[in-house]
């Protein structure tokens, strides 16, 4: 009798599953995930500061894989004006990488800078905008924008000013920069023509007495002819480049917008 | 109102000794105050219309809309306590909606009549609280097609017994009038506000019921239009705006929607109604003058 | 018997094992969609002279199991745009009672819309009404995606949203589960973007392209192309949904039958199969 009421399974037949509790347990709020929220969308981005003058460049092609998602979408983006068309704006941002988070990112940026002009009722200094945005990318260290940025504009003397950075919001204020997919075929090309590194005065003596080529600013001209140049070449060799060129060029009387073609193949 | 001053119209949830509940008619009287409001069940569809007094002349023409969508097949107007009515219609859109959460299909005019029944009937129980000072129409269009659910995959099987009678028709135009009490019916025609008697009087003559074949719906429309006239003609010195709505099934002018009357139609059915109003008050007028010639004699 | 009523009905672990209660975890890690399970293959789109022809095949596939035959994987949303959902049919699902709520939403400002309408009627044809449009719509997906990418709990979809937008211009875009957005004048999701792509873009490689292309131009490439894929892709159907919209509204027909299907190149196929020779 007592057997009838017993727990004991060998004494009371076939045990049964009561047990429904967790049998691993993590933090609360923790989450698995095998999901990727990242992809890179490709393309290449460009900036040169002149003397004058800031041009920021950047091809026009999206990819996914092998696809060409599509022919026209620009990584250039006019921060902080105050109409829908930017049409008084003097920052330029270009995003590379993760499309959708450059997107996000330059939302982000261009909101703050209007609020700024709200509050303070002057643009934001490119120097302002620079550190702001260097903060909204460290903010998410942990889970960071995908997306190399590149910050151009004039500073308060009215010299060209660019900006580059790292997801994270590592930032430094440079002469020129390459960001994105050809980057490392760009950057060494700019260092040669920007910076003239590599280029010494013919017959100027032996070994390490060869003296450098004199650094001189590029004329506007010239920097549009170098970006072209730049691009055509990294079309040549990297298949996530290409369709169209899109520049602005940052003066004391406003940006202007260059698009010109590019091998679509 | 024999028992006023005794007490018993302090608050709801009290009835007098014979059996009335003061507050909820004191609403009514809310109501009779009102730009008059119409609905008209014809055979293809519903219209609603009312006669919105301008107050200021401050406000902006066409602003300030009185009749309300709530899901897109139903529209709600009221006449009373406009603040009244805008609660009204927020909380019958939050039950259209509730509906479509749970039923993933959309809420029937008669299931939403009778949530709102019940709802404005809750406000006649409490002392907290008082009854509605408004009367709503509900009008609505319910899909004579089989409906499909929200999101749904697939459409069934398409031979065999799907449960569905071939010859049965379902939905149609549908109208309802809710009172403060929280009492609702389902009217051919209903009327309400200021010039309620005569647009009643008026809804009367119109063959709804369809015993006669009924009325289209572009009948019903200028019909709508001419009883808001009409029934407006009493307090002439104000102006007024005539807001129209209606709705079709998916086979009419709103393809199942609620929507505002477009403004050609809306405007032709004032001229229509206005020369109306004139050829009666001409018809008035040699009455009269027949009546002052019997005098004389 | 056994005299524990929590016992009974309960499966005996001698014959059925004891059992696996791991997924009924309340506490532990949140889990989201890891990935799809009912999925739509391709939806493709191209622009034409004044507007949009979208298609996507009646087929939501489980695996490799053709498991629904009639899914409608085109919706409309307020007769002025239509949304082509690849990938997860469940959270399409979703979105289809997500947007129909903000139709409803929509509706309540009905008068506005319609004052705005019979403005432009009489005036100027190019003032944007109230009403979302097209490009509205995509901007408002992009957002719900991207937001739900940075939660870890994204929405499994490719989705291609086409209409006009606000100068009542043709427009077609696509966004995906991370939030990536982008337009182009033919845009395909999944093996469409392989397949009808290259088809497409023949016919309207740019905007200006596009602009030349008639409607018939524009559907015809648009069936071509389903038929393309009903031939190569091996998840797809020969019955299939196709959107036209124009500024006169959203014209779905859900039940086409792909047309003038040749199988003559199947015989040539060598290398697959049980043919010896």
């Amino acid at each position: 009798m007592a057997a009838m009421f017993s727990q004991n399974p060998l004494m009371n037949g076939p045990n049964y599953s009561f047990n429904d509790s967790p049998r691993t347990s993590a933090p609360e709020g923790a989450r698995e995930h095998r999901f990727d929220p990242y992809t890179d969308n490709g393309g290449s981005t460009l900036a040169i500061a002149g003397a004058d003058f800031t041009i920021m460049a950047g091809d026009t092609r999206l990819t996914s894989g092998y696809s060409i998602n599509s022919r026209h979408h620009p990584k250039l983006f006019k921060i902080g004006g105050t109409t829908a068309d930017q049409k008084d704006a003097t920052i330029v941002l270009s995003v590379v990488g993760f499309a959708a988070d450059g997107e996000a990112l330059k939302e982000r940026l261009d909101a703050i800078c209007k609020m700024y002009r709200y509050r303070h009722g002057k643009p934001m200094s490119v120097k302002a905008c620079a550190q702001r945005l260097s903060t909204i990318l460290y903010q998410k260290r942990f889970f960071p924008y995908y997306a190399y940025a590149i910050l151009g504009g004039l500073d308060e003397e009215g010299k060209g000013a660019v900006y580059s950075y790292d997801p994270v919001g590592s930032y430094e204020r440079e002469q020129c920069r390459a960001g994105g997919a050809a980057a490392s075929l760009i950057m060494p090309f700019l260092d040669n023509q920007v910076n003239f590194k590599n280029q010494y005065i013919p017959n100027s003596g032996e070994g390490h007495a060869l003296q450098e080529r004199e650094r001189r600013p590029l004329s506007r001209n010239e920097v549009e002819v170098l970006v072209k140049d730049a691009f055509d070449g990294a079309v040549e060799r990297h298949i996530e480049v290409g369709d169209g060129l899109q520049m602005m060029v940052i003066t004391k009387d406003g940006i202007e917008e260059i698009l010109m073609p590019l091998k679509r193949d | 109102m024999t028992s006023i001053g005794t007490g018993y119209d302090l608050a709801n949830s009290i009835f007098s000794p014979d059996g009335r509940n003061f507050q909820v008619e004191y609403a009514v009287k809310a109501v009779e105050n009102g730009g008059t409001a119409i609905g008209i069940r014809c055979k293809d569809g519903v219209v609603l219309a009312v006669e919105k007094i301008i107050t200021s002349k401050l406000l902006k023409p066409g602003a300030n809309k009185r009749i309300a969508t709530v899901d897109r097949h139903l529209g709600v107007a009221y006449s009373g306590m406009v603040p009244d009515g805008r609660h009204f219609v927020d909380r019958a859109r939050d039950e259209a909606r509730a509906w479509r959460d749970t039923f993933k299909t959309p809420i029937s005019t008669a299931d939403l009549a009778s949530r709102m029944g019940g709802y404005m009937q809750a406000y006649t129980l409490y002392q907290s609280v008082r009854p509605f000072g408004i009367t709503a129409i509900v009008g609505g269009f319910d899909s004579r097609e089989e409906a499909p659910v929200d999101g749904e995959v697939g459409s069934g099987p398409s031979c065999g017994a799907g449960g569905k009678v071939s010859s049965k028709t379902h939905g149609g135009p549908f109208l309802y009038m809710i009172e403060p009490s929280g009492l609702y019916w389902g009217y051919y025609g209903a009327a309400t506000g200021k010039g309620r008697q005569a647009a009643k009087a008026e809804l009367e003559k119109l063959d709804l019921s369809g015993a006669e074949g009924g009325i289209t719906l572009e009948q019903a429309v200028k019909e709508a239009a001419r009883i808001i006239y009409v029934a407006h003609d009493d307090s002439k010195d104000k102006e007024f705006e005539l807001e129209m709505t209606w709705i079709s099934g998916a086979d009419g002018p709103t393809k199942g929607l609620h929507q505002e009357v477009p403004k050609a139609l809306r405007e032709e059915a004032e001229r229509l109604a206005k020369k109306a109003l004139e050829s009666d008050d001409e018809d008035e007028g040699t009455e009269e003058k027949k009546g002052e010639e019997k005098m004389e004699e | 018997m056994d005299h524990r009523p929590q016992a009974w009905g309960r499966p005996r672990d001698d014959i059925y094992g004891a059992y696996d209660a791991s997924y009924l975890q309340t506490s532990g890690p949140k889990t989201a969609t890891q990935s799809p399970v009912v999925t739509g293959t391709s939806v493709i789109a191209i622009k034409f002279k004044d507007g949009i022809v979208m298609a996507a095949d009646n087929l939501a596939s489980y695996g490799s199991l053709a498991r629904f035959t009639d899914v409608k994987r085109l919706r409309t949303f307020l007769d002025t745009s239509v949304v082509g959902f690849g990938g997860d049919v469940s959270d399409m699902q979703f979105l289809d009672r997500h947007l129909k709520e903000l139709a409803i939403d929509e509706a309540y400002e009905h008068n506005d819309d319609q004052q705005q309408q019979d403005d432009d009627d009489s005036h100027h044809k190019s003032t944007p009404g109230t009403a979302l449009n097209a490009a509205n719509l995509h901007k408002y997906l992009q957002k719900l995606m991207y937001r739900r990418r940075n939660d870890f709990d994204p929405l499994w979809n490719q989705i291609l949203v086409g209409g006009l937008d606000a100068a009542r211009k043709p427009f077609l875009a696509s966004v995906d589960l991370r939030g990536t957005a982008f337009t182009s004048p033919s845009l395909a999701t999944g093996f469409g973007a392989a397949l009808a792509q290259p088809i497409m873009r023949r016919y309207a490689a740019t905007d200006e392209d596009a602009a030349r292309l008639t409607r018939e131009q524009a559907v015809d490439v648009v069936k071509e192309c389903m038929k393309v894929l009903f031939y190569r892709d091996a998840r797809s159907l020969d019955r299939y949904s196709i959107a036209v919209v124009t500024k006169d509204g959203v014209e779905l027909s859900e039940d086409e039958q792909l047309e003038r299907q040749s199988w003559a190149f199947a015989e040539r196929i060598r290398g697959y199969g049980t043919q010896t020779v």
